[in-house]
């Protein structure tokens, strides 16, 4: 199952602007499934098409010599989910780009409706050869210009994701209303390693985020109040396969329909991320 | 615009960024041994000054601040901070106790001794030069 979700780059400007296409189909792993059974692809993964699209860009830039990883993001938005057999156009713009840092922001449209909005993400730049073997990566960016490229990434059966893959082990404590602290084993034999990273296999931000979006649901305890940003997030630290993460969100504020939370992901009580989330009442 | 001018916005900046409460923030707090920042926490307080400030600040400002007239070699060689480097460097961060500069001291331990007043100084920096830069009028 390849962790990998852009399936096409239509455009390309070095260092600053890039576009492509990801096509939602029956047979992409990481998907779920709404309350009326509709399958729909995991909405913290746009965010992750919109930033490996920024990434090729940054990549190519530098010879392939670096890469960003995930690290910061003023505020990623979820304006719809995206549906099996739809098409999301990705744009990326990069405002600035050195040997440190990228910051950029992107955005998803299928359409003309924008769905998805990532603004102000700055990764840290590192040596592309303690993740990957370069020429294997310049061999993933040149089939994205290819004509076979058009279509999707390579078929696979059904699509349909673990539960375990996005959910918390357990709930360590709950106060309704208040907060939440929940735990999570990261095994070894998930799919998305395989490709994040091969040669330092670590947990996707964004997966971590679809996690945390599924814990947040468990506090709000009303299916009504859907996750509509991210914000604040920052990762500071890498997760690898075997560790344990506890997870503790609070309610930061709540105004009529909007639930506002404060997250934190420790390991071994060290700091690995921080974010935001806010829930709007549909 | 001075250091204890601008101290409070930097302090409310660095509390937001380490998600600490400002009162935490002494002008004499060291970020990385007293108030728990990480790598990724630099990073982003710069970007968060700039916003905040509208100024520009490249990376590694401080070391080159710091390091003044002197060549990138008469500063560090081999990673290690040469004799002229470490009394340039203890010159720039003057508000940096002087038992925290060590001899042989590496190019990379230099963000271990980055205190709250040592961002203040790099935001009144970045603004006198943008001032220069952009004389009255202009």
């Amino acid at each position: 199952m390849q962790f990998l979700f852009v399936d096409r780059i239509v455009d390309l400007q070095p260092g600053t602007t890039t576009k492509g296409i990801k096509h939602i189909t029956a047979d992409d792993y990481y998907m779920l499934r709404d309350a009326s059974d509709r399958r729909y692809f995991m909405p913290a993964l746009v965010g992750e098409a919109v930033g490996q699209l920024s990434a090729w860009n940054v990549m190519m830039s530098t010879d392939f010599t670096m890469r960003p990883v995930a690290g910061i993001s003023d505020c990623a938005r979820v304006h719809r989910p995206v549906y099996e057999g739809e098409v999301l156009s990705l744009e990326s713009t990069i405002h600035r780009l050195d040997d440190a840092a990228v910051h950029y922001d992107g955005k998803a449209y299928v359409g003309d409706e924008l769905v998805f909005e990532l603004m102000g993400a700055l990764g840290p730049m590192l040596p592309m050869q303690d993740f990957i073997d370069t020429e294997v990566v310049k061999s993933q960016f040149d089939a994205l210009f290819s004509d076979d490229a058009s279509t999707s990434t390579p078929k696979l059966t059904q699509g349909h994701v673990a539960a375990s893959l996005v959910q918390f082990d357990s709930i360590k404590a709950l106060e309704p209303g208040i907060s939440i602290e929940a735990e999570k084993t990261i095994h070894a034999d998930v799919p998305y390693f395989a490709d994040h990273f091969p040669k330092k296999p670590v947990l996707p931000l964004t997966i971590l985020l679809e996690n945390l979006m599924g814990l947040s649901s468990v506090l709000a305890n009303d299916p009504a109040f859907k996750v509509s940003e991210m914000r604040r997030i920052k990762m500071s630290d890498f997760v690898t396969p075997g560790d344990i993460i506890n997870a503790k969100l609070s309610v930061k504020s709540f105004e009529e329909d909007t639930l506002v939370l404060r997250g934190k992901i420790s390991r071994s009580d060290k700091r690995v991320c921080v974010l935001e989330i806010v829930m709007v009442k549909s | 615009m001075n250091v204890e001018t601008v101290f409070p916005k930097v302090r409310d900046i660095i509390a937001d960024v380490l998600v600490i409460e400002s009162d935490e923030v002494a002008m004499d707090a060291r970020l990385i041994a007293d108030l728990g920042a990480e790598s990724i926490d630099f990073l982003d307080l710069v970007f968060q000054l700039e916003k905040e400030f509208s100024v520009k600040i490249p990376r590694g400002q401080i070391e080159k601040n710091a390091r003044g007239n002197l060549s990138e070699a008469e500063f560090e060689s081999g990673g290690v901070l040469t004799e002229a480097g470490l009394a340039a460097l203890k010159a720039y961060l003057s508000e940096v106790p002087a038992d925290a500069f060590t001899p042989n001291m590496k190019a990379n331990e230099i963000p271990m001794l980055f205190t709250v007043e040592t961002f203040c100084k790099l935001i009144v920096a970045a603004k006198s030069s943008q001032v220069e830069a952009e004389p009255l009028g202009a």
